[in-house]
This record gives structure tokens, sequence and C-alpha cells, in this order.
């Protein structure tokens, strides 16, 4: 799906991030282009997490700069990086992070209605995305009744609702049992087929090897290495 | 160290904010507390306290000169006497500075102050050691006033030398007017001696009358117990206690309330932390230990500094309550109160923390550490779903929800914000009950301005008019709007054994604002009526319809009674009555003009001080001055129910402050989740604030009506004490946008609670919280 012509989506120049006398980023440049599925992998502590949220602009580089969707976010403020995170980016996480007191759907529909959007519009279209992943039938649950499989699928929903131009997933099948791990993978796979930008962090070679089309390594804080997969993706897995 | 003394200290490091919020809750609490029971000790039997202190005489012997029997001894069941005392009974003129003597007055010789009895409290000046010097009894003014007169003021009594003022001197048992040197006596003709006993213990009214019917009978005048006194001033200013005890309550409870929920909060929030300490080896025990300990730190802390700032607060509030209610300012220690209310806060603290951590004990370590986290089911989702629908901005409908997540939580936080918003409307009823029983009693804005004529006996440059060619003149006066001139005088009536007061009136009477304190009856309409005060009435069971013979050198004037108010003129309570019926009954008494008191009220845009002035250029022989001032007591009620009122909504405040950073330090996750989706730090904090204006508005509902109740039960129990009925406006003192106000407080209490940590919510670093299972 991406192309060295394809428009360039993320660029990272130099980030570098510093929590007190540890030094999470160190000099990390980085392009992501459009419809490009990136998974970033590397040992524990080498600062996937960290380059993730640069990205989600949850985070703020001590030095370097990080432009997404040519918006340069270090100079963008605490409102401003929400406004662009709810256009923007749409997130993943390992644990799901739902509202345990609302159910499936208005978990979903919660995304557009903080962009204003009315509550009908807004289940409508958190309705058609259930549908598109399969769980509209649990629609009306709670997440402490979904399970895992079904929990990150409201997840990647939800993450969807404002159509996002870039999906960052931070370890999305790391509390999933293997068939449900499976199944998100093929999600998410899925939507890169389709033209969504995606990045994923993960520690998972297979998942790498599955869902990315280029895998950026890590080590200490510094980009240790970068491969394009060949032919893409290895595809679906039947 | 022992591992539960680590644990703890680890944990209140860790805690820093909860620690910090625990002891601020305790502090504020407590010194609410302090106060409040400084309140109701204080309140609780202030006579008595005040009787004790200055071993005030239980009975009061007067007999002729040289026959009072010497001693303790000469009287069966005395513990100790003082005495004899020469007392002579002297007048004062109307017009005597401080004018409040004007009219018969009792001067006793004593040597000094102190004594085994009537330890008179000589609060201003020195005692009187020489002839022509004298200590006038009257109550200190409170902080911020003036006594009513000073300190060389000379006091000119009819038949005797001139006397200087040179003290001024309280004696609760009220033994004296005027206290001279001894050696002055001989000069004022002493026609009694008096003789102070005080019984053993606290004798009731069996045993002061036993005494009294065995006190030698030769040469005994007359005998009079304490319980007279006791009774008129249960019956005066100290009616207002019972507002006191309602705002010591208030305060207690108030604060109970908040400890209870803070501390119980910080247990539940630390449920995790428990499952934590039991997986790693920590027996029952030992984390029941941690959580008691890891409270009662800041707790103890927050409790003694809160029992040093409520005593320190306590004593000008008290002292100036009680000395506008008319006792000393001497409210007595502290230390004991102090005491007991740290000890009562850190049993309150122990308990509250108690029973969460004992449930705590009983959880598994798993289930312990999944609490908080794990998905609930259940709670108030109904309402959340329901809320997701309603067409409100989503971070308005979302903190709209909040609320239902933890139930117990909320209803604790709701009824501390209820307690405060009660307090809050009872003392601004009360206030303006206060204030408007002020208004009426004085008549300040009816009858600001008072004209009396200087008395040719006494003083220079008097006037030369006639009581009509004055009251001509103030008419004349450009700013007057009407004028009453009013004579008072006792009269015998026929049936009653003791004589009664009676005010004449004369001119605008009916525009003097008489009639608002009507509260039976009605104003008068023509000669031959009378208006009764409430006081005269129960004193002496004059009731409205009731036909009064008045008596004076052989004339007679018959009055009937319609109607009954709470203002019975200036000075002492009076029978109201027209000029006419004066005329009836004493056609040939010449009226001296400086006896007769003009009340001038004035036309809008005139001020006071002006009109003073045109009065005393126009003719310098007339005192005029403003008669408007607010009495002390109104002061000191108000400026005490406003303390209280803003310390317990200080501590409401804290409470929901409390809730809200537990609120948001559980759901930090949800936090982080929602800004990762795009949630501003204005929607943030708008969520996090209406969550609590929620719970603000609902605690306003309830707690403004529970205000009023406590208003319209309080007051008329204080009037039943003062023995005095109350006009019906005083009990509707609530306008529609008074109470919409009042709601509002509820409101502002819960968001200034919850402002700090909601912008800290704003704050919250998403990718630290997300990344955290």
């Amino acid at each position: 799906m991406s192309g060295s012509d394809a428009r360039v989506v993320v660029r990272l120049d130099g980030v570098r991030k510093e929590y007190g006398d540890t030094t999470a980023l160190d000099g990390v440049s980085l392009e992501i282009r459009a419809g490009e599925a990136v998974a970033v992998m590397g040992p524990s502590g080498c600062g996937k997490s960290t380059l993730l949220n640069m990205i989600a602009g949850l985070d703020r580089p001590t030095a370097g700069t990080v432009v997404v969707h040519d918006e340069d976010l270090a100079r963008l403020n605490e409102k401003g990086r929400a406004l662009f995170r709810r256009k923007r980016i749409g997130m993943i996480f390992q644990f799901f992070n739902l509202l345990d007191d609302l159910p499936a759907l208005e978990n979903v529909a919660l995304a557009a209605q903080l962009t204003g959007v009315s509550a009908g519009q807004a289940r409508r279209r958190a309705l058609e995305l259930l549908d598109e992943l399969g769980i509209a039938d649990r629609r009306n649950a709670y997440p402490s009744v979904l399970s895992g499989g079904e929990r990150q699928r409201v997840a990647v929903a939800r993450a969807l609702m404002n159509r996002p131009a870039l999906l960052l997933a931070d370890e999305p099948t790391g509390a999933l049992d293997s068939h449900a791990g499976e199944q998100v993978m093929d999600l998410l796979l899925d939507l890169n087929q389709i033209g969504q930008t995606l990045l994923l962090v993960t520690h998972d070679e297979r998942m790498a090897q599955r869902c990315a089309n280029r895998v950026v390594s890590l080590a200490d804080g510094r980009v240790a290495g970068s491969r394009s997969l060949a032919d893409g993706s290895l595809g679906r897995a039947w | 160290m022992s591992a539960v003394w680590r644990a703890s200290r680890a944990a209140v490091r860790r805690r820093r904010l909860q620690t910090s919020v625990i002891g601020l809750v305790v502090l504020f609490s407590t010194a609410t507390i302090v106060v409040a029971l400084r309140l109701l000790d204080a309140s609780s039997a202030p006579f008595e306290r005040v009787f004790a202190e200055q071993a005030g005489p239980h009975v009061v012997a007067v007999y002729e000169p040289g026959s009072a029997p010497a001693g303790a001894a000469g009287a069966a069941g005395a513990a100790v006497s003082a005495g004899p005392f020469e007392q002579a009974r002297l007048t004062a003129p109307p017009d005597v500075d401080p004018v409040y003597l004007a009219g018969p007055v009792t001067v006793v010789g004593r040597a000094d102050p102190a004594g085994p009895v009537d330890r008179v409290d000589l609060w201003q000046g020195r005692w009187a050691t020489a002839p022509g010097e004298v200590v006038v009894a009257d109550q200190p003014p409170p902080p911020g006033f003036r006594g009513r007169t000073e300190l060389g003021t000379v006091i000119h009594l009819r038949d005797a030398p001139p006397l200087t003022v040179v003290g001024f001197a309280y004696s609760v048992g009220q033994t004296a007017d005027l206290w001279v040197a001894p050696a002055q006596m001989a000069a004022l003709h002493p026609t009694a001696v008096q003789m102070l006993y005080r019984l053993p213990g606290d004798p009731g009214e069996q045993a002061v009358t036993t005494f009294t019917a065995g006190l030698p009978r030769a040469g005994l005048l007359a005998a009079t117990d304490y319980l007279v006194i006791k009774e008129a001033v249960a019956a005066g200013p100290g009616a207002y206690v019972p507002f006191l005890v309602v705002f010591g309550l208030l305060g207690l409870l108030v604060a109970v309330l908040v400890v209870a929920n803070v501390v119980t909060g910080a247990v539940v929030s630390g449920y995790r932390h428990i499952g934590v300490l039991k997986a790693i080896g920590f027996t029952p025990a030992q984390v029941v230990g941690v959580y008691l300990t890891m409270v009662s730190v800041p707790a103890l802390v927050g409790g003694v500094l809160g029992a040093a700032a409520g005593e320190f607060a306590s004593r000008p509030l008290l002292t100036s309550a009680f000395m506008g209610l008319g006792f000393s300012g001497d409210v007595g220690d502290g230390l004991g109160t102090g005491l007991a209310a740290l000890t009562g806060i850190l049993v309150v603290v122990l308990l509250a923390a108690l029973l969460p951590a004992l449930r705590a004990r009983s959880l598994a370590a798993a289930e312990a550490i999944s609490a908080g986290s794990a998905p609930r089911s259940g709670r108030g989702l109904r309402a959340q779903r329901w809320l997701s629908g309603v067409r409100l901005p989503r971070a308005v409908s979302l903190g709209l929800g909040l609320p239902f997540a933890r139930p117990a939580r909320t209803a604790l936080t709701v009824a501390a914000v209820v307690l405060g918003v009660t307090t809050v409307t009872f003392a601004s009823g009360l206030t303006t009950s206060v204030s408007l029983f002020s208004d009426i009693a004085d008549r300040n804005d009816d009858a600001p301005v008072a004209v009396r004529p200087l008395n040719p006996a006494f003083q220079q440059g008097v006037t030369t008019r006639t009581d009509e060619e004055i009251e001509r003149l103030l008419r004349s006066l450009p700013g007057t709007r009407h004028v009453t001139a009013e004579l008072g005088a006792d009269f015998a009536v026929a049936g009653q054994t003791q004589p009664i007061p009676v005010d004449f009136l004369r001119g605008d009477r009916d525009e003097m604002g008489f009639q608002a304190g009507l509260v039976e009856g009605r104003w008068l309409r023509a000669p031959g009526e009378a208006v009764v005060p409430s006081r005269l009435q129960h004193e002496r069971g004059i009731k409205v319809g009731d036909r009064l013979t008045l008596e004076l050198d052989g004339h007679r004037a018959e009055l009937t009674v319609v109607g009954e108010s709470i203002n019975g003129g200036p000075g002492t309570p009076a029978l109201l009555t027209s000029w006419e019926t004066l005329q009836r009954i004493a056609p040939d008494r010449a009226i001296a003009n400086h006896e007769v008191l003009y009340e001038v009220s004035l036309t809008p845009g005139t001020t006071i001080q002006s009109y003073l002035a045109s009065v005393r250029a126009a003719d310098p022989g007339l005192n005029a001055w403003d008669n408007s001032g607010v009495n002390p007591f109104t002061v000191a009620m108000i400026s005490l129910s406003t303390a209280l009122s803003l310390m317990l909504g200080t501590v409401a405040a804290l409470s929901v402050f409390n809730t809200v950073v537990l609120n948001v330090r559980e759901r930090r996750r949800d936090l982080g989740m929602l800004k990762s989706i795009g949630m501003t730090p204005r929607q943030v904090v708008v969520m996090t604030v209406t969550s609590m204006a929620a719970l603000g508005l609902a605690g306003g509902l309830i707690g403004v009506p529970a205000g009023v109740v406590a208003h319209r039960v309080v007051l008329p129990m204080t009037s039943a004490a003062a023995k005095v009925d109350l006009p019906t406006a005083m009990l509707h003192v609530w306008h529609p946008t008074t109470l919409l106000l009042l709601t509002c407080a509820g409101i502002l209490i819960a968001v200034l609670g919850a402002l700090i940590p909601a912008r800290a919510a704003a704050r919250l670093t998403i990718a630290e919280v997300l990344h955290t299972e």
C-alpha cells in the first residue's frame, strides 16, 4: 500500500527524550508514509512506547521535532495536542482502556461525541464500526462481560471512530490469548490493506511479520535498524 | 523498626496529597469542634459559670443600720458571707450621664472589689478609694465598642455631692448600681446595710427559701435571692443561647461526618496496596495496623494544630459574643476542651479507618489487588447509559454520571455539603431575623434621631422653649419627617402590687415604627387604649383585651389593652398609650420640658449627622443624638454566625476536595484514555467539576429546606425562652432569590472543592497512566 512517493505522515528528526537521568530516546529519526504499516520492535525498555507517545502527542520530546500530518507537535499546547489526537490519531492499548461504566456502543460513540457530534449520529457511526468488526451483537454489553478479543475490537472501533490518519497500536495483542490475538492481527491487517496507516509497537516478531510492511528496531533508545518486509505482509494465516 | 511502621511511613510519604488532605481536614474539623464545644460549654450555663467565677451571692439581705448579723455565723446555713456594707438609695435625674442610671439607684460603700463573696470584675479604671469617687456598675463593651460613658464623668445624684467616675465594674449578682469608698457613705445618708451570703454547693429554690426564712428577723428589711437575677438573665439576652447551641451541634456533626468520609475514602482507595502487602507476607492484623498508622499520623498532626487553632479562634469569638449577650468577657480556659476535641477526633479517625480496614483484612490478596481496577458492573450503569444520550456536551454528561459509580462515597459527600448548606442557610436566616428584631425593637430606621432638652438643674445653656415649642421647632427643621413626644412614668395599677411603667405618646406616633412590632391585636386608635410590650405581658400577666385602671393622687384612668408589641418604647419596656391618657390621669401635672423625649424620623436624603447639627444650631439647649446604632448583641451574633458558617463551609469544601482527589486517583486510567482520544484539558475540568457540582446541587436542594426548617424551629424556641412573642415577619425572612442563592452555595462549595483536583486531572500525564496496569 505504501510507496516512496506517498505522502509522509510522520516525521521524527533527532528526537531525544529524557526522564531525569534516564534517556528513553536518543536522537531517533524516522519517517512513516501514508498507507504504511510499521512495526517498532525491540527489547523491554528500549523506548518503543516512548516513541509511540511522542507521535501521539501524549508526551513532549526533550529535543528534536515530531511532525505528524504537517503538524509540529512541539508547537501545540495541551489543548492543541488534544484536538490533534481527536482528528488525526486513533490509539489501541494493550489493556484496552475502555470505560467500565459504558456499554460497548457508548464507549465507541464517546470519541465522536467529544468532538460535538450528536449522540444519535455518533451511535449510528459506532454501530457501523462494531458491525464491520463483527461485534454489533455485543453493542449493549459492558466491558466486564466482554472477552479480551471483544474488548480489543471495541477499542479498535473507538480508535477508528473519527477516521484517524494514523492508527497507533501499543502491544495490541499483549493481553490476549492466541486465538483473540490472531483475530486482532487480522483486523489490523485488513485495515492497513484498505489504506489505514499503522504504527505498531510490539515485541512479537510474528505479529510484526504478519501485520507490518516495515520493521524499525530500537535498542537503547536509538534506531538500530529498519527493514522492509518483502512483498509487504505475509498475508493472512488462513 | 517494625515492618508495620516502615510500610506505614512509606505509605504516608508516597501519598503526600492524600496525607495532606487528611491532615488538613482533621485540622479544620478539630478547630471547628473546639469552637463548637467551647460554644456549647459556654452556652450551657453562662450565668452559672460567671456567677461561680465571681462567687456571686446566693442571698443579699438588707438590714437596718447596726442590726446586721456578724459574718456567716450569724446566718445558719451560709458557707461564707461578706459585709455589712452600707447602702443608700438615691435618685438620678432623667438626664444623668450615663442615662441608664436615671431613676432610683443603689449606692454601696465597699473598700475593694474583692472578698469571699461578690468578687466584682473591675474591668476599667480603679476602685473608689476617696470621697468624691465612684465606680459605675456596667458590663464591659464588646471589642470594638465604646463604653456607655467615660472615666472622669461627674454624676449628679439628687441630695448627694457630685461623684467622679474612676472605674467601671461588673457584678453578675447586681449588688449595686454605684460603689463608693466607705468613707463617702456618711455624706450619702445610708439607710441600710447589705449582707452577702453564699450557700454551700449549687443551692436550688428550696435551699434558698429555707436559708432566707432562717435569717435573723431583727432589723431585716429585705432579702433577695440569686434565682430572681438568674430568671431575669434567662429571659433577657441569655435567651439567644439556643442559637449558639444549634451552631455548636451543627459544627460537631459536620466535622465528624467529614473526617469519617475522608478517612474511609483513604482506606478504601488503598485496597490495592493492601493486597500487595498481603501478597508479600503481611498478616491481616499487620495490614490493619499499617492503615491505622497511616491515617493516624496526619490525623494526630492535624488534630494538635486544629485544637490550637480552634482555641485561638474561639477566644475572641466567644468573648465578643458573650459580652454582646451581657455576660462578662471571660470565657474560661479551653485546655480541657482542646484535649477532649483532640481525643474525640482521633477516636473518630481510628473508627472510620478501622471499619474499611477490617473489611480489607478479610479480603483475599488477589481480590484486594484487583479492587478499584477490576472491571465493575452494576454501579450506576443505567444512569451513565441514560446520560450518554442526553443532549448535553459529552464532558458534562460524563461528569453527571461519575457520582453514580461510588454511591457510598457520593452519599457521604452529599451529606457533608447538605450540612454545610444547612448551616449557611440557618445562619443567614438567623442573621436576618436578628437584624430584623433589632430594627423592629430599636426602630433604628423609624426613629433614627432622639432629642431631649438639657436639664436646667445640672446643665448650662438650657432651652427656654416649652414642650410644645420644642415640638414645633423640630417639625419646622428641614429634614424632619415625623416627630413623636414621649413621657415615661411609673403608675399604680388597681389589682397590681407593683407600679407599671407607662409611656405616653404624642404626635406622629402612628408613623414611628411601633406597629411593625405588633404580635397580637392592633395599634392605638383612640384615647383610653394601650399596647402592652411582650416582656410586660409575660411578667405581669397583662393580656390583650384586659382593662387596666391607672391611679395617681386620686385620679383614675381606664385603659383597654388592644395590642401586644415586641417593643415597649425607649428604656424599660412600658405600656404604650396616648398623651390624652396622661391628661386624664394627671391633669394638673406640670411637665418639665427635659422630661420629654422627642423621637424624629427623617425625610429621604437627610443624613443623621447633618440633622443633629441643625438641631444644635437651632437651639443649643437641646441634646440631640444618633439613635440608630446597631446594638453590640446584633453585631456579636452576626459575626459569630458568619465565622461558624465560614468554618463549616470550608470543612464541607474540603470533604468535596477529598472526594474529587480520590475519584481522580481511581479514574486516572479512564482520564488518560479520555485524553488519548482527544478530550481537552478544559473538558476534563468541566467533567470533573460537573460531577461535584451535581452533588453540590443535590446538597443545596436538601440543605436549604433543612436550614429553613431549623430556623423555623429554633427561632420560636428562642422567643419562648426569652418570653418574647415574635412578629411573624421575623420567621418569614426567606425570599425566592435568597433561597436560590443559598442553593447555589451548595454548588459553590462543591465547585471550589473540585477545582484544584480537576485541574490536576487535566494535567495528568497520559502516557504514564495508560501504560501502567
